[in-house]
């Protein structure tokens, strides 16, 4: 039997076991739409400052449900479900790899439609993007930002619950937790310094390089007065934080292999 | 030698498993794993199963780890580990789709004489998800079958049906773990039973030899754990 085939039904199980949550996530940003739709200023650009402080707190939000879809080992373990998978064929790698799979599609539809929704905010206050841009606000900024932020947060959520969950027979769980918890803060500040250092030895990619035309269009030049209109993203963080999420992954698939249940 | 237990301890974080426990599985036999409550059954099954590791000793399942040779054993456990959404089409298609030696056709065979009604396991009672859970596990072609009380909390009538399937699938290279507390009503499938006390063992004898010495294990039962 191949890995493909295993990895297959791996993921249809995580799609049967999670699609709930998944359609709930996706289906919420509906709640989050109306709430924009709600806001209503004179100023359009307070308006879209509003709007776009509404789609800060859901993707906030959004992450941390998504944290708490992949990390539900611990109510599996209760139910003995986690058991029944320790035991399965497929290596802990593919286990960690479909869950950690899907909640990624998941992820990158959710903040997908938050681009949308930003490109929605916008054009409402009365900037039309030309295409190149819009694809970037919808698609390259919630690619970027996901695996920038989502997918390593995501990594080490799934991480800290295979860790803890390796010492629950054996030994008391909370002691790894609590240091993997407390050492994080530290190992982030650590992270981010390194990356701020290597930043942009590579070249940049430029965004949104029709927003100053679109800006001058919608008569808007004095409240972005200095703005040249161009966005410089970094690739480095991007690569970093990627192969960081895949160092964690590959570490909790190693775990995986070792838990008790 | 299908499966090793050598000098086997496990300690958990407040108390103790097994201790310093030595067994030796061959092929082809039924062993019924006995005693009360706490005594350590479901600890040595998993340990077989490679759920848990020894704290002291060396397991040993197709002589090498239990964990790496995982896809070789079938292990039934003693919780109730379906997914609440889960079908028999839904098992089935898991089962399949994971491991090599599921057979489907059997597993509908199974489904039938068992008696598994084909809803979503949250609306089935007790004893149908047992039955569909040993379905399941009888689906597969493995040499080592560890069962832990697959009869616990189960109806009358299931535990029948149970137990004949168990029967009516064992073949002679096959070696099957059994530990139930209804000892009575599995004994005529025993070959060999283990009795367990505070995680020590009690007694390791052949069903045959305590016939013939005129006792029923039962009465083995009741000698060696009152």
């Amino acid at each position: 039997m191949s890995s493909l085939t295993r990895f297959r039904t791996l993921m249809w199980l995580e799609a049967r076991r999670s699609w709930v949550w998944g359609v709930a996530l996706i289906g919420s940003l509906a709640f989050w739409a109306w709430g924009m739709h709600q806001v209503s200023f004179v100023d359009p650009g307070e308006q879209l400052g509003v709007r776009a402080a509404i789609l800060l707190v859901a993707s906030g939000i959004g992450g941390l449900v998504l944290c708490l879809m992949i990390g539900r080992i611990r109510s599996e373990t209760r139910h003995g479900q986690y058991q029944v998978l320790l035991l399965t064929p497929p290596s802990g790698y593919l286990h960690t790899l479909a869950r950690f799979t899907f909640v990624g599609m998941v992820a990158v539809a959710y903040y997908i439609t938050i681009g949308g929704l930003a490109w929605w905010a916008i054009a409402q206050a009365g900037l039309q993007l030309d295409a190149g841009s819009a694809a970037q606000l919808m698609l390259v900024c919630p690619l970027y930002g996901v695996g920038l932020a989502m997918l390593p947060a995501l990594a080490w959520t799934l991480l800290l619950m295979v860790f803890v969950s390796s010492y629950r027979v054996s030994g008391p769980g909370w002691v790894p937790g609590t240091v993997m918890v407390l050492a994080t803060p530290f190992l982030g500040s650590w992270i981010s310094e390194g990356i701020w250092k290597v930043s942009y030895r590579l070249p940049s990619w430029r965004l949104f390089e029709g927003l100053r035309a679109a800006i001058n269009t919608a008569a808007w030049e004095a409240e972005v007065e200095g703005f040249q209109g161009v966005f410089s993203l970094p690739q480095e963080p991007l690569w970093i934080m990627l192969a960081i999420s895949a160092v964690m992954l590959a570490v909790a698939g190693r775990i995986w292999q070792e838990v008790e249940g | 030698m299908l499966a090793n237990l050598t000098n086997v301890t496990k300690r958990y974080v407040r108390t103790e498993g097994i201790r310093d426990l030595t067994l030796q599985f061959p092929a082809g036999e039924v062993v019924g794993v006995l005693g009360l409550n706490g005594s350590g059954k479901s600890t040595m099954l998993k340990i077989l199963a490679g759920l848990l590791m020894p704290s002291e000793g060396v397991a040993a399942v197709f002589d090498g780890p239990p964990r790496r040779n995982r896809a070789r054993v079938v292990y039934l456990g003693e919780t109730d580990a379906l997914w609440t959404w889960m079908t028999p089409a839904d098992a089935e298609k898991f089962m399949a789709g994971l491991y090599e030696d599921f057979d489907v056709a059997r597993f509908r065979e199974l489904l039938g004489s068992l008696e598994v009604p084909l809803r979503k396991t949250k609306a089935m009672s007790k004893g149908e998800r047992g039955r569909l859970r040993l379905a399941m596990a009888l689906a597969r072609s493995a040499r080592l079958y560890l069962l832990d009380e697959p009869l616990a909390g189960i109806d009358l009538l299931s535990r029948e049906k149970i137990l004949t399937s168990i029967v009516k699938e064992w073949h002679t290279d096959e070696t099957i773990l059994l530990s139930t507390h209804e000892v009575a009503e599995a004994e005529a499938l025993f070959d060999r039973v283990i009795f367990l006390h505070k995680g020590r063992l009690a007694l390791d004898a052949r069903a045959e030899q305590l016939r013939s010495e005129g006792r029923s294990v039962v009465d083995a039962f009741r000698e060696v754990l009152s």
